[in-house]
């Protein structure tokens, strides 16, 4: 930790508009902070400056450190696991957890639905703080009198028993207030997706912090609703609380801001008065890469054997076809991937990308028959039908799936590698009713050699691997069963530049074999450099679909972002 | 890891000594061969059991309605030799029939609404328990009419002959060692490593003489109980599903990760149901050899047996949540359990004491399963 820090080192890119604030030490200032994790840096010299009463937007890529950098302001990192310095109102504070952060008067965090379901509306307002009171009017009465006082003293807000007029009156006034019209009685869980997090944003404003974090908070929301908000953050910015708002829909983000910062890839790259600022600015920092040699896509499928490739490929010849598919979360509700067509052919990567919740992971687990209902739309796999399928049925038919979340849905960690790599696989080492234990240890041995997994052997606990390695054996398991169209769902997430190399030259090896691959991915570069084509999706539908070569990343940024309004 | 099976390994067989030591010095009567035999018959009732419950704890379930379906199935049998006059093998077919109908439709009901398996198995309980009562009617239904011995009621009272017992164990010994060759050979083929002939060689002459020892042993009494046979028989057929077939994978797959089980292409459902049937196979059994010994079906027949098949499973290293487990820990939680209550009976501790002691026991057991997950997450 550098112990002499320069002076005023903070928004080194700032083009300091102070306008209406105050001319005092910022209330929340990061200097150089660094946060490293295994194997990856997530933050790198980020400078960040929060005025009180301001509204100050972080912009960047996914994965581009915004998360990390909330996570440090908030003091889930605590001090001591990063390098650079936090101050508050001009003074250093180092954040044990938490608590600390809390104490400070500082973030608040809007999780992603932390609300209880099956509490109330009211009850989830103020949870943890649920107004109080002692003993009923009468009783106090009753106790002045044997004590010889005056009167009841009755102090509201405290006491040992829940005050549930108290807290059910200021939550009808809170909702009210932002025009919600639910019953604060009614359990959270039977209230829209939108009207959680209303609700959410009402419990972390109701807290009367200084500063409030804000981390998508208009995701789930409608137009109407989104002004509602925005109208409340203006008020309370009138009052001094200041704001961080994090939010992939940059109209908003220039509606609301007063400064924008941008990260990529872990380091802030500019901060900007949102008055100064364009969308088409903000996006070209936002991107602002260089592709290297890092995604060594090589293949029989470039752009130009594409076009003779298309026309001595029938369409019919297309390994996976979607047309018009509409996909509803749970029978009977909405569809919330609509209209989605595409043709996968051998040999070819079909990269998917998108924001996050724009249905990239729906499409892939539907695919595979681990998500949602079919409301329409027709599903051929190698010239046969593929509706309403399990995984199980997937596997069979040539189609598999490599997870995105590998410890809760890929590996089963207290068994060893070969226990995985296997598992879906069994029925080729099945000789009557018996497993082939032999052949089965050989053909693991072959995968776990192949794909380089670092352990000790076959026998190592899954749980004990690291995320590269993991991620291999998930790929293993996958590629174990022999299928015709591979699906990855973020492949190279949280892994190591090595690993990644690995698995990208794992994809080249799949399309030279025949097989058609499916790549979903957050990173654009990631994307551009090992898809044939791309397809971009917006709300679950698809936003736009580009070949090798023909988009930029900004067409692509754009294709993903333009307001769906 | 290592650690950890180093202390199970070596932890069993230890609570197994003291027991049997602390037993032995108050009542030498323990380790004679009457209360010996007497107590491998009572071992062999949990055991089978246990194994059962192995396999639906694997999966990360439980099934609390075996003690109950122990007494009704036992029931059932009964009724049906004493009352109708039945056939002892056929009676025990129906009820072996009726066992598998219930558990197969209950594992269903578990799957198929995804009720959880401890609210469906309690109910269970309560209604077996129902349903057993009245089958016997509340009365003493003994397993053979008269004097008459039949299968049923041999199934605890059966010894093999001396020269049978030996000639059983020869015949087992020579089958562990064409297994073992054909397993070398099948790893020879593959170019796979393999502990040294003699190595090998070695452990089957030690197998053999342990065997043969037991053996003896059981002769100096009455013989080789039948009840053990039938115990090792599930165990050999649990060993083979959990070790050697795609199920048993899918068993340890689903108590590991059930989402992950479910993306990897396993029917979890068909698994989880066969789970629950062979259960009730296990449940079949024991409620035979139950019945059998206490020699008529009574009210009091299974009573809290389905918790000391939990103790030894859990007692034996097999997990709670699921995914571990292995059948010789369950061979030798029963046994500890069951040299816990033979030995307890023998010195006529009150039933009173004899509750709490089981409870310890089975308290002590789930505490260590969870202290020993906590270690290893």
């Amino acid at each position: 930790m550098n112990k002499n820090p320069t002076p005023g080192s903070a928004p080194q890119h700032s083009s300091l508009d102070i306008g209406h604030w105050s001319l005092g030490p910022p209330l929340l200032e990061a200097r150089r902070l660094t946060k490293r994790f295994p194997g990856v840096t997530a933050l790198r010299d980020v400078a960040f400056e929060l005025r009180a009463g301001e509204i100050h937007a972080l912009c960047g890529e996914n994965g581009a450190g915004k998360s990390t950098l909330i996570k440090l302001l908030s003091g889930i990192h605590p001090h001591g696991s990063y390098e650079g310095e936090l101050h508050v109102d001009g003074h250093p504070v180092r954040f044990a957890g938490v608590r600390d952060a809390e104490a400070a008067g500082n973030a608040d965090i809007t999780q992603e639905f932390a609300l209880v379901e099956e509490l109330s509306v009211a009850e989830n307002i103020f949870l943890g703080r649920a107004p109080r009171r002692g003993l009923p009017a009468f009783a106090l009465r009753a106790t002045a009198r044997l004590r010889g006082t005056d009167g009841p003293s009755r102090r509201p807000g405290e006491g040992w028993r829940v005050d549930w007029l108290e807290m059910h009156r200021r939550a009808a006034g809170l909702l009210a207030d932002f025009g919600l019209a639910v019953s604060p009685a009614a359990p959270v869980r039977k209230i829209g997706i939108g009207q959680k997090q209303l609700v959410e944003i009402i419990r972390a404003m109701d807290k009367k912090t200084r500063v409030l974090v804000l981390d998508e908070p208009t995701a789930a929301l409608t137009g109407p609703e989104v002004a509602v908000l925005l109208e409340h953050l203006r008020r309370l910015r009138a009052q001094g609380t200041a704001c961080i708002y994090i939010s992939h829909k940059l109209d908003e983000v220039f509606a609301i801001a007063d400064r924008i910062t941008v990260l990529r890839d872990g380091a802030s790259i500019a901060t900007l008065a949102a008055r100064e600022a364009t969308v088409p600015l903000v996006i070209k920092q936002m991107v602002g890469r260089e592709l290297g040699d890092l995604f060594p896509r090589r293949s029989g499928f470039t752009p130009d054997t594409a076009d003779v490739g298309d026309k001595a490929r029938p369409s019919a010849e297309a390994v996976l076809s979607v047309r018009h598919l509409h996909v509803a979360p749970a029978p009977g509700t909405e569809p919330f991937l609509r209209d989605i067509s595409f043709d996968l052919g051998a040999g070819e990567v079909l990269g998917f990308g998108g924001l996050m919740g724009a249905g990239r992971t729906e499409l892939v687990m539907h695919l595979f028959g681990a998500w949602g209902h079919r409301v329409r739309g027709d599903v051929t796999l190698q010239g046969q039908a593929h509706a309403a399928p399990t995984p199980r049925d997937s596997i069979r038919r040539g189609l598999v799936l490599a997870t995105e979340d590998r410890r809760r849905y890929g590996l089963v960690l207290e068994q060893s590698i070969g226990f995985n790599l296997s598992l879906s696989s069994l029925r080729q080492f099945r000789r009557g009713v018996k497993l082939d234990l032999p052949a089965e240890q050989v053909r693991n041995q072959h995968f776990f050699e192949s794909l380089q997994v670092k352990a000790p052997g076959q026998h190592a606990r899954a749980g004990g691997l690291s995320g590269g390695n993991q991620q291999k054996v998930v790929l293993g398991k996958a590629l174990m069963t022999e299928p015709a169209v591979v699906m990855l769902d973020e492949p190279t997430r949280g892994i190591d530049v090595g690993a990644k190399l690995e698995v990208y030259e794992l994809i080249n090896r799949l399309t030279d074999e025949g097989k058609a691959v499916i790549l979903v991915s957050s990173e654009l570069p990631e994307l551009m450099g090992m898809s044939d084509r791309i397809i971009m999706l917006r709300g679950g539908q698809i936003g736009g679909e580009f070949t090798r070569g023909e988009a930029t990343q900004e067409q692509l940024l754009h294709a993903a972002l333009a307001s769906a309004a | 890891m290592h650690f950890r099976t180093a202390i199970q390994s070596l932890a069993m067989p230890l609570a197994l000594g003291v027991i049997a030591i602390y037993f032995a010095v108050k009542e030498p009567a323990f380790l004679g061969p009457r209360n010996l035999t007497q107590l491998i018959v009572e071992f062999s009732i949990t055991g089978t059991l246990a194994l059962g419950m192995f396999m639906i704890l694997l999966t990360g379930q439980i099934d609390l309605s075996v003690g109950s379906g122990v007494g009704l199935i036992g029931g059932i049998a009964a009724v049906l030799v004493f009352q109708q006059g039945w056939p002892a093998p056929a009676a025990m077919g129906g009820a072996f029939v009726a066992a598998l109908v219930l558990w197969t439709l209950m594992g269903a009901l578990i799957v198929r609404q995804r009720i959880p398996s401890f609210i469906i198995t309690l109910g269970g309980l309560l209604i077996f328990k129902g349903l057993f009562w009245l089958v016997i009617q509340n009365s003493t239904i003994p397993v053979s009419r008269g004097d008459a011995e039949n299968l049923y009621s041999r199934l605890t009272t059966y010894y093999l002959p001396a020269r049978a017992g030996f000639a059983l164990a020869a015949v087992i010994v020579v089958v562990l060692a064409v297994l073992a060759w054909r397993s070398r050979q099948a790893r020879a083929a593959h170019n796979l490593p393999d502990s040294s002939s003699s190595r090998a060689a070695a452990r089957w002459i030690a197998t053999a003489a342990a065997i043969a020892g037991l053996v003896a042993m059981f002769n100096q009494f009455r013989g080789v109980p039948l009840s053990l046979l039938v115990l090792a028989g599930t165990a050999v057929a649990v060993y083979f599903l959990t070790q050697h077939t795609p199920f048993g994978r899918y068993l340890y797959a689903i108590g590991g990760n059930e989402e992950a089980a479910v993306l990897s292409g396993i029917a979890v459902n068909r698994v989880l149901i066969g789970a629950y049937a062979l259960m009730g196979v296990t449940v079949a059994l024991t409620g035979f050899m139950t019945t059998a010994y206490s020699g008529a079906a009574t009210t009091t027949v299974g009573d809290l047996m389905e918790l000391d098949a939990i103790a030894a499973c859990v007692i034996g290293g097999t997990a709670l949540k699921g995914g571990r487990g292995s059948v010789g820990g369950v061979i030798f939680g029963a046994l500890i359990m069951t040299a816990l209550l033979n030995g307890m009976t023998l010195l006529a501790v009150a039933p009173e004491s004899k509750f709490i002691a089981r409870g310890v026991v089975l308290t002590l057991a789930v505490w260590m399963d969870v202290v020993f997950g906590r270690a290893k997450n």
